[in-house]
C-alpha cells in the first residue's frame, strides 16, 4: 500500500514535469530524408516557420528513406511520435492505403487551392511538396558539351564509365519510361519492351547499377562520365564541387519524381502540424526552399527569381512526361523481372 | 658431402659405440642448454639421462631425435653421421612424457602409423601391428581410441607405436613420470624386459635417481647442460666424481673440513684427502653412518663423531635420526631388523663410518 | 508460522539438474526475446497481404508463399546464395588456415602483436572495409593500375560484380574464420606433429594425416560460422556487386526498403532461416564424423 502510494506520487511529477514546458510550446515533429534535404529544408522551411510561430517547436526525425518513414510509421501507428511526413508519393500510397495518413484538401489547408494539379494525387492522402525531375548527369571535364540525348551512355567512349541505379530504384525505372516513350512505346503499364531494349544497349557500358552511397559522387571524382540522378540532388552536388558534376534534360524528355507531405493519423499535435503543412504550402515557403534546393515549386503561385528558376525544371515542362506512380506500383515486380532477364544479361 | 670430407668421415667411424655423441652442443641466445657432450653407447645398452630440469638431458635426447638442430657437435649412429638429418629419416623410435598418441586414430592405426610411413606391405604391417600390441598387453583394445585407455595402457601403446618401425634407437623421454607411483615400478621393469628381449639401444631420461639406478645399464649426469659423470650405477652411486653427483644421485651428509698434505681435518677427525688443498667438504651417505649409544673399538679403523639425537623419526622399515654432530646437523637411520626402539632425542650417540665411505670434494 | 518456520531453515535445494536449468534460465530468456519472438513476428509477417502498392493489408493468405515457391527466381537466389556462400568460405577458409596456424605456434608478445593485427578490422564496420575494397579494386585502383603496369590492356572487372563481392567478403570473413580455428585447434599438440616426424612421416605427410585430421573440428566450425556470415550479409554484396549480383540477404534488403514487400521479404528470410538450420544439422553431423 505504502509502495503504491509512493509509486503514484512519482507519475503525478513525472506527469507535471513533462506538462510544463507542453504548456507553453507545442512540439510539432517533422519526419523527412537525412542528409542534404534536412540541412536544407531546415534552413528554407522550418528555421522560418519557428519564427513566425513562436509557440511550435519543431523537431526534424530525419531517415535515410521513405521506406524507413514507412517503417517508423507502421511501428508506431498505435501511437504515433510523428505528425508530418514528407516522403515519395508510391510510399505515402501505401500508406494511405494502411490508414497511416489524414487526407489534405483545402478544407483543412487553405493553400492546397494554389497547388498544381498534378502536385494533388485523388488516391492520396498528401499533396505534392515538391516536384524533382530525372536528369543526365555529367562530369564536365570528360564531357565537355551536355549531352543531347540519354542515348549518349551507349557511346562506346563510355564504356565502364557510366552509373545507373537500377530497377527497382525508381531512377532506373524512370530511364526506362523515357526511353519507352522515345522509342515508340505507348501505354508503359501494358508493356516498356521498346524502353528494355534502349536501357540494354547502354547496358554494357555500366560500370555499377547500385552507386553507393549516391551516384553523384563517382561522377565528382570522375571515375564514372555519365549517370541518371535527381535534378535538385546534382544542383546541389553540383554547386559544392564547384561545377564537377552537371546536370541537363536530354531531348528526350524526363519525368517528374514527387515527394508529398502528409498529415500522420493520430499525430500528437495535429493542429500545429496543419498550421505547419499549410505554410509549407505556401507561395513562401516554396520559393524559399526551391531556391535553396532547386526542386520545382508544387504551388503555383511562388514566384522563383530567374536564376533558381533555370536550375528547375519549371522552363521545361513540356519536356516532363507524365507517370501515374499509383499504376505503376501494380507492374512493378513485372518491370523488376523483365529489368533482370533482358537488361543485366548485356552488362556482365 | 661424404667425399668431400673423408678425414672427418673417418674420425666419426672411429667413435666405439653404436651411438656416439661428439661434442654435442646446443645454443640459445642467453644460455647454452648442451655443452660440449661427448658419449659413446654400445649396441643393446639402456642407457639414462639424468638430471635436474633444466640440465639439457632432454634437449639432448631431442637432437638426437632431430627434433632439435644441434649448434655443434655430431650424432653418429652406426657409423653413420645423423647430425643434419631430417628427423623422419633418423629411424629412431621416440617415446613422450605425455605419450603423444594421436586421438584422431585408434590403438592400432596409432601402432601402424610408422609402418605405414615406411611403405611396409599391408599384411605384413598387420601381423606386426598385432605383435606389438601383444608385446604389451593390449590385444583387444585395437579398436579402442587413446582416451578410452588408462595412462599407463597409452605410454604402452606409445611403446608399442615406438617399437613396431624396429628403430635403430629407442628414445624415452621422461615416459615413467605421468604415471602413479605403483604404475610406474610395473611399466619400468616392462619397459626394461621388453627392450632386453629386443637387445635395442634406448636412451632413458628422467630426473629419477632411483629409476636411472634400477633399469639402466649406464647412467648420464647432467648439470647445467654438462656432463658429471658417466658410468654404471654401482659406479654412480659408489664413486661419485662430483659433490653434485654424490647429492644428487642418493642422499648424502656434508661436513665443512679443510684439506693440506694429502689428509683433511673435519670435525675434530682426520680422513685421507690426497690431492686436496684447502676448505673441502666431505661427504657420507646416511645409511652408511652406524649409530651407536655405546663406546665404539678403536682399533675398528672406522671413522667416529660423538653427537645427540635431535629428531627421531619412526617410519617401518627403518628409524629415521637427524644428529648434531661437531655443530652440523647429520642425517642416519637404523634398521629395525631386531626390532629396535627408537631412541629419545637428547640421547647421546656415537656416528662411525668406514674410510672407504667417505667422499672429499673441494668446498663448494 | 510453523511452515512458514521451516522454510527458513531448510532452503529449497536444487539438484545438479535443476542448478543448470537456473543458470541458462537468463540466456533462454534473452534468447526468446531476442530471437523467438522476432522469429514468429516475421514468420507471421510472411502471411501478411500485400498489396501492389506497397501497403500491408490487414488480412493474410498464402500468396506470397505461393508466389515465392514457385518463382523460379527465388531457386535462383538461393542456388546464388548457397553457391557464392560456400565459394567465399571455402576460400576464407584457404586463406586463414596458414595464418590461424602460424598465430596458434607463435608465442610471447609476437603472438600478442599478430593478435591484434587479426582481430582490429573487426573494429571497423564492413561497410569502411568495403569502400577500401572499392579503392583498390576500382578501374583505376591499386590492383588494375599495377597490372596494367606489367602491361595487361584492359584488366578485368574486379568490382561491381560476383568477383568484387567474393574478394570483400572473403577478406572480411578472415578475422572469424581464424578465430574460429584457433578456438578449434586445441588439440593440436606440438609433441603430435613430432611424434609423427620421428615415426617417419615428412612434414607435409604429418600435416595431412595429424595436423589436419585434429583441426578439422575448428574447420567445420570456421566454415559454419563464415557460410552463415556470407549468406546473411548484404553491405558488401550491395556495394561491391553492382547491381549485378543476386542474393537473399541483397533481395531481402530490396524487398523491404525499395519495392516495400515486406511479406516477401519475411518470407525469404524464414528461407534464409531454413537453409542456417540445414547448415546447422549438417555442421552436427559433421562433428560426429570428426569426433
Amino acid at each position: 500500500m505504502n509502495a503504491a502510494y509512493k509509486f503514484g506520487t512519482l507519475c503525478l511529477l513525472a506527469a507535471g514535469l513533462m506538462a510544463g514546458p507542453a504548456a507553453a510550446e507545442t512540439n510539432l515533429t517533422v519526419m523527412a530524408y537525412s542528409g542534404l534535404f534536412q540541412e536544407r529544408y531546415t534552413k528554407a522551411v522550418i528555421e522560418p516557420f519557428m519564427k513566425a510561430h513562436p509557440d511550435i517547436k519543431v523537431t526534424f526525425f530525419p531517415l535515410p528513406s521513405s521506406a524507413a518513414m514507412l517503417g517508423n510509421l507502421r511501428a508506431q501507428k498505435a501511437a504515433p511520435q510523428a505528425d508530418v511526413v514528407i516522403m515519395d508519393v508510391s510510399v505515402s500510397k501505401a500508406g494511405t492505403d494502411e490508414g497511416l495518413f489524414t487526407k489534405i484538401d483545402e478544407t483543412n489547408i487553405p493553400n492546397v487551392k494554389d497547388l498544381y494539379p498534378n502536385a494533388r494525387i485523388p488516391s492520396v492522402a498528401g499533396v505534392g511538396v515538391t516536384f524533382d525531375n530525372l536528369v543526365l548527369l555529367y562530369n564536365a571535364e570528360q564531357v565537355k558539351e551536355a549531352p543531347k540525348s540519354w542515348m549518349e551512355m551507349a557511346k562506346a567512349p563510355y564504356k565502364g564509365k557510366v552509373v545507373i541505379p537500377g530497377v527497382p530504384d525508381i531512377q532506373g525505372l524512370g530511364l526506362v519510361l523515357i526511353l519507352n516513350k522515345a522509342n515508340g512505346g505507348t501505354d508503359y503499364l501494358a508493356n516498356v519492351d521498346k524502353g528494355l531494349a534502349a536501357v540494354a544497349e547502354i547496358a554494357p557500358n555500366v560500370q555499377t547499377w547500385e552507386p553507393k552511397p549516391e551516384v553523384y559522387a563517382p561522377i565528382i571524382t570522375g571515375q564514372a562520365a555519365l549517370g541518371v540522378g535527381y535534378n535538385a540532388r546534382a544542383q546541389v552536388n553540383s554547386e559544392q564541387s564547384g561545377g564537377k558534376i552537371k546536370a541537363t534534360i536530354p531531348q528526350e524528355g524526363t519525368i517528374f519524381q514527387i515527394n508529398t507531405i502528409n498529415l500522420v493519423a493520430g499525430a500528437p499535435a495535429a493542429d500545429a502540424a496543419k498550421t505547419f503543412v499549410n505554410y509549407a504550402l505556401s507561395p513562401e515557403a516554396q520559393k524559399s526552399f526551391t531556391e535553396t534546393m532547386f526542386y520545382a515549386p508544387t504551388n503555383s503561385k511562388a514566384e522563383i527569381t530567374g536564376a533558381a528558376l533555370d536550375r528547375t525544371a519549371v522552363k521545361n515542362l513540356d519536356k516532363v512526361m507524365s507517370v501515374d506512380w499509383i499504376a505503376l506500383a501494380q507492374v512493378r515486380d513485372k518491370i523488376a523481372e523483365q529489368w533482370r532477364r533482358r537488361v543485366l544479361p548485356a552488362s556482365r | 658431402m661424404i667425399h668431400a670430407e673423408p678425414t672427418e668421415m673417418t674420425r666419426l667411424a672411429q667413435g666405439q659405440g653404436f651411438l656416439s655423441l661428439r661434442g654435442l652442443t646446443r645454443r640459445y641466445d642467453h644460455f647454452t642448454a648442451v655443452d660440449d657432450l661427448n658419449l659413446d653407447v654400445a649396441k643393446g645398452e639402456l642407457v639414462a639421462f639424468l638430471g635436474p630440469s633444466g640440465c639439457g638431458k632432454t634437449t639432448s635426447l631431442r637432437m638426437i631425435a632431430g627434433l632439435v638442430p644441434a649448434s655443434s657437435g655430431h650424432i653418429v649412429v652406426d657409423g653413420r653421421d645423423l647430425t643434419g638429418v631430417a628427423p623422419y629419416k633418423r629411424d629412431m623410435g621416440l617415446v613422450f612424457q605425455s605419450y603423444a598418441l594421436f586421438p584422431h586414430m585408434d590403438i592400432a592405426r596409432n601402432v601402424a602409423f610408422g609402418l605405414e610411413m615406411r611403405k611396409v606391405p599391408k599384411a605384413e604391417a598387420a601381423q606386426r601391428v598385432k605383435e606389438a600390441i601383444a608385446m604389451v598387453r593390449l590385444t583387444g583394445r585395437e579398436h579402442h581410441r587413446p582416451a578410452q585407455l588408462s595412462g599407463g595402457q597409452q605410454q604402452r601403446v606409445a611403446l608399442a607405436r615406438a617399437l613396431v618401425v624396429r628403430p635403430s634407437i629407442l628414445l624415452l623421454d621422461e615416459p615413467l613420470s605421468n604415471l602413479d607411483a605403483k604404475l610406474r615400478d610395473e611399466m619400468r621393469t616392462e619397459i626394461r624386459d621388453i627392450q632386453k628381449r629386443l637387445g635395442i639401444t634406448a636412451i632413458f631420461v628422467t630426473h629419477d635417481q632411483m629409476e636411472a639406478l634400477t633399469i639402466c645399464d649406464k647412467v648420464v649426469v647432467m648439470n647445467h647442460g654438462r656432463l658429471e659423470q658417466v658410468g654404471t650405477p654401482h659406479e654412480i652411486y659408489e664413486h661419485p666424481k662430483t659433490a653434485f653427483v654424490a647429492g644428487f644421485v642418493g642422499r648424502i651428509n656434508r661436513l665443512p673440513g679443510r684439506a693440506s698434505g694429502g689428509v683433511a681435518q673435519v670435525a675434530g677427525i682426520t680422513v685421507s684427502a690426497p690431492g686436496f688443498d684447502g676448505p673441502v667438504d666431505v661427504m657420507v651417505r646416511p645409511h652408511r653412518m652406524i649409530l651407536s649409544t655405546g663406546p665404539v673399538p678403536a682399533d675398528a679403523g672406522l671413522h667416529q663423531l660423538s653427537g645427540t639425537v635431535t629428531r627421531a623419526t619412526f617410519a617401518g622399515d627403518i628409524l629415521e635420526y637427524e644428529v648434531e654432530a661437531a655443530g652440523t646437523l647429520l642425517k642416519t637411520e637404523a634398521s629395525t631388523r631386531g626390532g629396535e626402539a627408537l631412541l629419545a632425542p637428547g640421547t647421546p650417540v656415537t656416528l662411525s663410518w668406514r674410510p672407504q665411505d667417505t667422499f672429499v670434494y673441494p668446498a663448494s | 508460522m510453523t511452515s512458514l518456520a521451516l522454510s527458513h531453515t531448510e532452503p529449497r535445494r536444487l539438484g545438479p539438474l535443476g542448478t543448470a536449468s537456473a543458470l541458462l534460465l537468463p540466456i533462454a530468456v534473452v534468447n526468446a526475446i531476442g530471437f523467438l519472438w522476432p522469429v514468429v513476428n516475421l514468420l507471421k509477417m510472411s502471411f501478411r497481404e500485400a498489396q501492389a502498392s506497397g501497403a500491408l493489408g490487414a488480412g493474410y493468405n498464402l500468396d506470397t508463399w505461393t508466389n515465392a515457391l514457385t518463382d523460379s527466381f527465388t531457386l535462383e537466389l538461393i542456388t546464388n546464395s548457397v553457391g557464392v556462400s560456400l565459394l567465399i568460405t571455402v576460400l576464407t577458409l584457404i586463406a586463414s588456415y596458414p595464418i590461424a596456424l602460424y598465430l596458434h605456434r607463435s608465442t610471447g608478445t609476437w603472438r600478442t602483436v599478430l593478435m591484434v593485427l587479426v582481430v582490429a578490422p573487426l573494429l571497423t564496420s564492413a561497410v569502411v572495409r568495403t569502400y577500401g575494397w572499392i579503392a583498390i579494386l576500382s578501374d583505376r585502383g591499386l590492383v588494375a593500375n599495377a597490372l596494367m603496369a606489367l602491361g595487361m590492356a584492359e584488366p578485368p572487372r574486379l568490382m561491381f560484380n560476383l568477383t568484387g563481392v567474393v574478394i570483400g567478403l572473403t577478406e572480411i570473413l578472415m578475422p572469424y574464420m581464424i578465430l574460429a580455428l584457433l578456438s578449434g585447434f586445441g588439440r593440436l599438440d606440438p609433441r603430435l606433429e613430432e611424434a609423427a616426424l620421428t615415426l617417419g612421416a615428412s612434414p607435409l605427410k604429418t600435416f595431412w594425416r595429424v595436423v589436419l585430421p585434429l583441426t578439422a573440428p575448428g574447420m567445420a566450425l570456421g566454415g559454419l560460422l563464415c557460410f552463415v556470415l556470407a549468406i546473411s550479409s548484404f553491405v558488401t554484396p550491395k556495394l561491391l556487386g553492382g547491381g549485378r549480383v543476386f542474393l537473399l540477404a541483397t533481395e531481402i534488403y530490396d524487398q523491404a526498403i525499395v519495392t516495400l514487400n515486406w511479406p516477401l521479404a519475411a518470407a525469404l528470410s524464414m528461407i534464409v532461416l531454413v537453409v542456417f538450420g540445414i547448415s546447422l544439422t549438417l555442421y552436427a553431423r559433421a562433428l560426429r564424423r570428426i569426433a
